[in-house]
This record gives structure tokens, C-alpha cells and sequence, in this order.
């Protein structure tokens, strides 16, 4: 089956590797930028390299967003074989590319861009991906994509406070955190909003609570487990959560720079979509 | 008279122009930066505008395009190609939309330019789905009016144009803590349209000395955005902003100003010439002097002092959580002595402290009142002691309020009780997790015998360091490393997690010393050390 319309979205949304050929999904680099240099999220710089280089640096890396420039290229390119294009992207709420986005597509002409902002961030991105490149036309996919981004979560537990707050996305009151003890946050993105749901001072104790959240908020349609360089503790909630609901797939994906940014190492996430 | 030279603005004046915003954004974008509320779009404004800025003139530094027009298309490009940001994003459709109202000119007239500023605003408001007043947008519509008005007034130049841009951007600037709630809660002003306005203020420097080497006169403005000019607003009750400006209009009424003025702050002074008024006050609300003063004239050298950093530094902390009204309507109190571990407690969101503990316990009434100032009808009190437990029971029939006493024996107890709490969580399933939470803590105390005895089977002499688990003496010996050893080898269970609280006794060494014998005792365990500040203990471990 050749599709008309082709399915874009940003290096956020942690697609897995495989993914983008499977499904045939264009990704966007967002930038990471370590003092003067700057890296192109997966391109210039894999998930072990940046969480080397976190660990290692001083001062925090920062974020930001593809340039409209940057989509009118992706665009353009794409407008060659495609009659249309989904662009999927990370919630407005969060970075400034889904505007860019919407920007970069103005400047393409005769090429019909639908820009969808997800509300959300990580694998609920590629899973609408995947909607959407499954989908029989563009009206098809936009449609079962809009469906579908209300009901998306990202369930994260951070192994510390200090990157979401150097980050400046979630402040200490949202996620009722004094500055001094170090606690363990569990934080939802749900409705645009990210909100402390729960906070635990060790890890063994923590994980139980999320997993204990996750099932009180089923049904799902999809679920994966998401990791910064916590394989084997993604690997046990996985395989936990495939015993107890075995009619679940459940991939587990890895937490990219951008985003790592943001979560920190050995920060560990439950990301559905609710039915 | 002689008549004022009146140059236009063709390519070369434009690429200076642009090239002196960049370098006064780079010198000022830090201060920007430092504007930065949460949520912030993609890390720091400042660095994203000025990054945006670099790539607009980029091409331009190699061109010698005589026509402003062709200047301005090469900002629109590359400010569209290297945009960084939401801010990084409506700059670039500045630039564009002022690109496209001077397309196809070689020079601009003062009434020109004006138009090509205001034209620029209505692009970048075009651009965003959603436009919000209190941004850059409206920064960058403020400043394009100004600059109209002053190109509408007779003898209008082009320093004169962009001086009324930046002072229109300027004020504007001082209003977005009223327009935007998220401002006002984190004591700032915009930083993305504080960064236009260091823009237009770059822009004007360069105008300004290219007249002046021509012999022309230089129009005055305040040289510099201070720092403490952009630390505007937010007033808290009772916390002052000094505020200084000048008024330039025409019959200005000194004392009906000043009356005006005096209603809404205190150290007034207003002087100076019917064309000319100087104002300073101290006024917990300066965005309504400035919209007051605003309607008499021009103001000019603005000037918001924020008198109380200090304040803010505290509000931020004391942990906001504690101030936003809870989801349940239910208060903490807890009984705390020692500065760190009181830090500790608000910082997680206890409403009052009590200030106690083992050898000064409070009194009942001591905990009562702090029970009344909390703003909750329900409250939940953590003794933090077993000797204090009794008086705080005690308080149950002496409030209308409803109160619960979680029976925290120790600090530790206290803490992981506090870390339970959640505030979108009703009373009684609250109680629970918190009880059960502090209940499973281990708490280690390490003090000095202060009597010769014999307990539990351990003979302790007066000034040997013992160590108390659960309240009760487990481990003594000569140091405090030694004893923390002994105690933590009598726990049964696994654990992950050590809190040290460092009392006020201990030294660095001996804290040092205490750290890693832990370490390397329990190399799979997390030690982490806090300053509790705590009189008597010059140790107590938290072990879960």
C-alpha cells in the first residue's frame, strides 16, 4: 500500500529505530545544546553519548526547537512524492514546534500540511504516529489522531528533582517538592498539564506506585515503558505488567536527549493511551 | 534654528542598526535569561532571541545592499531559518512582516519606518494561533504605536521614531505582570518582550551615535535596562517598589499628580516644570503609577526598583507549594527544632512550625496557636517526639478546628509522614498513608550519655556516645562512626536509603568521618546528608 500523505513528527517522540521504516515516519530533529555546541536530537548525538555527556557536564544542557526553516526543508523535500503530510509534534505547552511547524508549512505551496499538536511528549507521539501512518487517507488520520490526544499520558518517575527543575517546565510547587530533601517525583502529562501525582524517597518503593497508578487508570489501548538508561528496571515492570495483562503489547523505548534533558538519568515512564 | 539633517533609513544605517541590537542583546541576554517563568517554552529566552538575532545577520554582515529593502529580506530569511523558541519564532515573523512593508524601498521616512514597525506587530500577531496579551506581541504593538505617533508629530527624525519604539516597548514591558497572571505569581516581567525592547534600545544606540558623529542632537533616554528595572511587580502586602520616571508633557499639574499619586504609595516626591515632572515613590502596586502617571504624558527613565529580593527569595524558599490552597482544604503542623530541619519541614509544605523538641517541649497552647494561624478548618499535627506527643493529643478539645495528631516519634518519622501527603488526597486515607509511611522508617539517634547507667543490657558511661533506635539504646562506644556502625548492624530488614541530619555540634570532620564509615560499610546503600541544625544530636539517621 503506497500512502498519498506522508507522517512527520519530532526527535521527541522517542520513535523507535525500527518505526520509522516500518511505518515510513519523517522525524525532525529538536536541538540539544551543551554550552556553545549544538547537536541535532539523534543525529548528531546518540542516547548513550548525551547521557555520558549529562553525567559529565557541568552545567546543564539546554533545548530547543526545529526552526520553521528547518520544516519548510522537511516540507519541501517530501512535497516531491506526497500529495499531503500529518505532522505530529510535542505539546505546545512544552516547546515552541508545533508553531514552527505550522510556520515552516506556510511557506510550502501546494502541499497540504496538517499540524497536530499532541499535548503530549515521548512514545504517545509514535504511537499516534503509527495511527496515523495505518490510517487510509489524511482525513482518516488526522481524525483518529485528534481522537486520540486527550487521551494520551505520560506517567514519569524521576530519579531526582534537579533536571525537571533546572529545565524550568514543571515548577517545585507543581510538583510539591521542597528544594532541600531529595525526593523522587512522579509526575503526569495529562491535559496540557503536568502535575506531581505522587512523591517517594526510594526508588524500590517507587516503582510499585507507579505501576500501582497505571493499572488504576486502565483501560488502555496502548502501553510502553519508557527508560534514560534504566534498562533492567524497565525490562522487570514490563515483564511484570505483560504477565498480569498478557492481551497488552508492550514495548519498552528509551528516553531521548531532549527530553532526558528535562527527566534526567535513570528516570523511568508508563506512557499509554487510555481507550 | 538651523533644520535638522533628516537621513532616511536605507541599507547600510539598517545593517548598523541590526548589528548594534545584536551586540546589545548579546551583552543583555543574560538579563534576559533571568526573566524565565514556568513554564518556559524551550529553555532560556534570551539565548533563543539572541540566537535568532544572530542568524537574521548573519547574511547581512557580507552585504552592501544600498536599499534598506534588501537588508530587511536578508533578516526575514535568516531570522526564519535559525528561529529558536516561541520567542525565537514571533521575532522572526517580526522581521518578516516588517520585511514586507518596505519591500521595494531604498530608503525609509521617518513616517515609513513607523509604519514598518507597526506593520511588523500585526504580523507577528497574524503568525500565532492564539495571541496572548502580555507578550512580546504586545510589546512589539505598543512600540509600533508609539513610534507612530511620534512620526505623526511635526519634525519627526528617525532617532526620534525608534527612541518612541523602545520607550513604547518599554512600558509596555512594565505592564506585562498585569496582563499575565503567570508574571505576576513569579514577581517578573516578560522576558520575550524584554528582550524586543533590548532590541529596539540596540537599535536606537547605533541611530543615535551615527547622528551624533554627523553633528545632529542626540535624543536623551536612560542608557542601559537595569536589572532592577526588570524585577517589576508582583507586589506582596507590605513589600515596596521604588519607582522613579519622568512625565514629558504640557500643563502638567504638579500637586494633582502628586495627590494622585500619594493615594497609592508613600515617600513621594514630585517635582520639577509644567513640561517636565520627576516622580519617585514607594508603592507596592508601581504598574498603576505607571498607568496613572502614563496618562499625563510620556514617561521617560523608568525606573523599578524592587525593594525586597530578599522577600522573594524567601517566598520561593519557603517552596510555593505551601501557599497554593490545597485541593482537600487540610493543614500540617509539625514540632520542629534546629534552622535546617525546619527549612526541611516547610519545604515540603508544612503550613506552621513549632519550634521543639526533646529537651524544650512545647507547651499545648504553644501548639494551638500555630494550629489557629493555619488556613484550614482541618489540620494535621506531627509532635516529632514522644514527649511531645501527650501536650499535642492534649489540643484535640481546645479547637472548634479538626485536628489529627500522627504519633511521629522522631524527625525521620516526622519527614517520611510529610512526604506521604498529597494534597488532592481526603482526610482519612491521608491519615493512613501517612501513619503507615512513618511507621516504616527506622530512626537512629546518636547523642552523649549524660549519667553513668545501665540499659538493654549495655553499660554506658557518662560522655560515651550512644546510639538509640526506635527510642530505645542499642549501640555505645567512644565515636560517633563506631555507634552508627553498631546501630545500623542491629537493624534487620533490606534497605536503600540513609538520611544523615547533621546537628549543631557536629563538626566537618567529624561528619566526614561518620559519612564514610557508612559508605564503606554499606557500599549498595544511598547516604544522603542534610544540615538539620538540631541542638543535643549531633546525628540522626533516617534508615529506610
Amino acid at each position: 500500500m503506497t500512502r498519498t500523505f506522508a507522517v512527520v513528527t519530532d526527535s521527541t517522540a522517542d520513535l523507535p529505530d525500527e518505526w520509522r521504516e516500518l511505518y515510513d515516519i519523517e522525524v525532525v530533529p529538536l536541538k540539544v545544546l551543551f554550552g556553545d555546541e549544538t547537536f541535532r536530537d539523534g543525529v548528531d548525538m546518540n542516547n548513550e553519548e548525551f547521557f555520558r555527556r549529562l553525567a559529565a557536564s557541568s552545567k546543564l544542557p539546554t533545548t530547543s526547537a526545529p526552526s520553521p526553516g528547518e520544516f519548510a526543508e522537511v516540507y519541501q523535500r517530501l512535497a516531491r512524492d506526497h500529495d499531503s503530510c500529518i505532522s505530529i509534534h510535542i505539546g505546545a505547552q512544552l516547546s515552541a514546534t508545533a508553531e514552527a511547524a505550522r510556520i515552516g508549512a506556510r511557506s510550502v505551496e501546494g502541499f497540504r500540511v496538517e499540524v497536530v499538536d499532541s499535548e503530549t511528549v515521548t512514545m504517545p507521539m509514535a504511537l499516534l504516529c503509527r495511527v496515523a501512518a495505518e490510517s487510509a487517507s489524511l482525513e482518516d488520520a488526522v481524525a483518529a489522531v485528534k481522537e486520540r490526544v486527550p487521551k494520551c499520558r505520560v506517567l514519569a518517575l524521576l530519579d531526582t528533582m534537579r533536571y525537571i527543575e533546572m529545565g524550568g517546565r514543571v515548577s517545585r510547587a507543581q510538583a510539591m517538592i521542597g528544594t532541600l530533601l531529595d525526593v523522587k517525583p512522579m509526575l503526569l502529562v495529562k491535559d496540557r498539564e503536568i502535575k506531581a501525582v505522587d512523591r517517594v524517597r526510594t526508588r524500590s518503593r517507587a516503582i510499585p506506585r507507579m505501576i500501582e497508578f497505571f493499572e488504576s487508570d486502565m483501560p488502555v489501548e496502548y502501553v510502553g515503558v519508557m527508560h534514560a538508561q534504566a534498562d533492567e528496571d524497565a525490562g522487570r515492570i514490563a515483564a511484570g505488567l505483560r504477565e498480569r495483562h498478557p492481551d497488552l503489547d508492550i514495548p519498552i523505548g528509551q528516553i531521548g536527549c531532549v527530553l532526558g534533558t528535562h527527566t534526567g538519568p535513570k528516570a523511568l515512564g508508563l506512557v499509554y493511551i487510555k481507550k | 534654528m538651523a533644520p535638522e539633517p533628516n537621513p532616511g533609513v536605507d541599507g547600510p544605517l539598517f545593517k548598523r542598526a541590526l548589528l548594534g541590537s545584536l551586540s546589545w542583546l548579546s551583552a543583555n541576554h543574560e538579563e534576559v535569561n533571568r526573566l524565565n517563568v514556568f513554564p518556559v517554552p524551550d529553555g532560556d529566552t534570551g539565548t533563543n532571541m539572541l540566537l535568532t538575532l544572530q542568524s537574521a545577520v548573519e547574511d547581512i554582515r557580507e552585504s552592501d545592499a544600498a536599499e534598506v529593502s534588501k537588508i530587511a529580506k536578508l533578516a526575514s530569511h535568516g531570522s526564519l531559518m535559525g528561529a529558536r523558541g516561541n520567542s525565537g519564532v514571533i521575532l522572526s515573523q517580526i522581521f518578516r512582516g516588517f520585511a514586507r512593508a518596505v519591500e521595494g524601498k531604498s530608503s525609509l521616512t521617518p513616517a515609513e519606518l513607523a509604519t514598518a514597525f507597526e506593520e511588523a506587530a500585526n504580523a507577528a500577531y497574524r503568525a500565532v494561533n492564539k495571541p496572548t496579551e502580555g507578550t512580546i506581541l504586545t510589546v512589539a504593538r505598543e512600540a509600533g504605536r508609539a513610534a507612530a505617533a511620534a512620526a505623526a508629530t511635526p519634525g519627526a527624525t528617525i532617532p526620534r521614531v525608534i527612541a518612541a519604539a523602545a520607550d513604547g516597548a518599554r512600558a509596555a514591558v512594565l505592564k506585562t505582570p498585569s496582563q499575565l497572571q503567570i508574571l505576576r505569581d513569579a514577581g517578573v516581567v516578560d522576558a520575550g518582550g524584554f528582550g524586543l525592547q533590548v532590541i529596539l534600545e540596540g537599535m536606537l544606540k547605533t541611530v543615535e551615535e551615527a547622528e551624533s558623529s554627523n553633528g545632529a542632537l542626540v535624543t536623551s533616554r536612560s542608557a542601559a535596562p537595569v536589572a532592577s528595572q526588570v524585577a517589576v511587580a508582583l507586589p506582596e502586602e507590605g513589600w515596596g517598589y521604588c519607582t522613579e520616571f519622568l512625565i514629558e508633557g504640557s500643563d502638567l499639574d504638579l500637586d494633582v499628580i502628586k495627590n494622585q499619586i500619594e493615594a497609592l504609595g508613600n515617600s513621594v516626591l514630585v517635582v520639577g516644570e509644567p513640561e517636565l515632572v520627576k516622580v519617585h515613590v514607594h508603592t507596592d502596586d508601581p504598574t498603576r503609577v505607571i498607568a496613572l502617571a502614563g496618562r499625563y504624558g510620556k514617561l521617560l527613565k523608568l525606573n523599578v526598583g524592587d525593594m525586597s529580593t530578599q522577600h522573594r527569595r524567601i517566598l520561593e524558599d519557603e517552596g510555593q507549594a505551601a501557599r497554593a490552597p490545597r485541593p482537600n482544604g487540610v493543614g500540617i503542623v509539625a514540632v520542629v527544632a534546629g534552622r535546617g530541619l525546619v527549612d526541611i519541614f516547610r519545604g515540603l509544605g508544612v503550613d506552621a512550625i513549632v519550634e521543639g523538641g526533646q529537651t524544650m517541649n512545647p507547651s499545648t497552647q504553644d501548639m494551638l496557636t500555630a494550629i489557629e494561624s493555619v488556613p484550614y478548618e482541618e489540620v494535621i499535627l506531627l509532635p516529632n517526639n514522644k514527649n511531645v506527643i501527650l501536650a499535642a493529643k492534649q489540643v484535640l478539645g481546645l479547637t472548634k478546628k479538626k485536628v489529627h495528631v500522627i504519633e511521629t516519634h522522631s524527625v525521620p518519622q516526622g519527614v517520611a509522614a510529610v512526604v506521604a501527603f498529597r494534597a488532592d488526597r481526603q482526610g482519612a486515607e491521608n491519615l493512613a498513608v501517612m501513619k503507615a509511611e512513618a511507621e516504616r522508617v527506622h530512626t537512629i539517634e546518636v547523642t552523649h550519655a549524660v549519667r553513668d547507667t545501665r540499659s538493654n543490657g549495655l553499660k554506658v558511661k557518662k560522655g560515651d556516645v550512644i546510639g538509640l533506635i526506635n527510642d530505645r539504646l542499642e549501640a555505645n562506644g567512644s565515636g560517633y562512626a563506631e555507634v552508627v556502625n553498631k546501630a545500623l548492624g542491629k537493624l534487620a530488614g533490606t534497605f536503600e536509603l540513609i538520611t544523615v541530619y547533621r546537628g549543631k555540634d557536629a563538626s566537618d570532620d567529624e561528619m566526614a568521618q561518620l559519612e564514610s564509615a557508612i559508605r564503606s560499610q554499606y557500599p549498595s546503600l544511598e547516604v544522603e546528608v542534610q544540615q538539620g541544625g538540631q541542638q543535643h544530636y549531633p546525628f540522626i539517621l533516617s534508615v529506610e
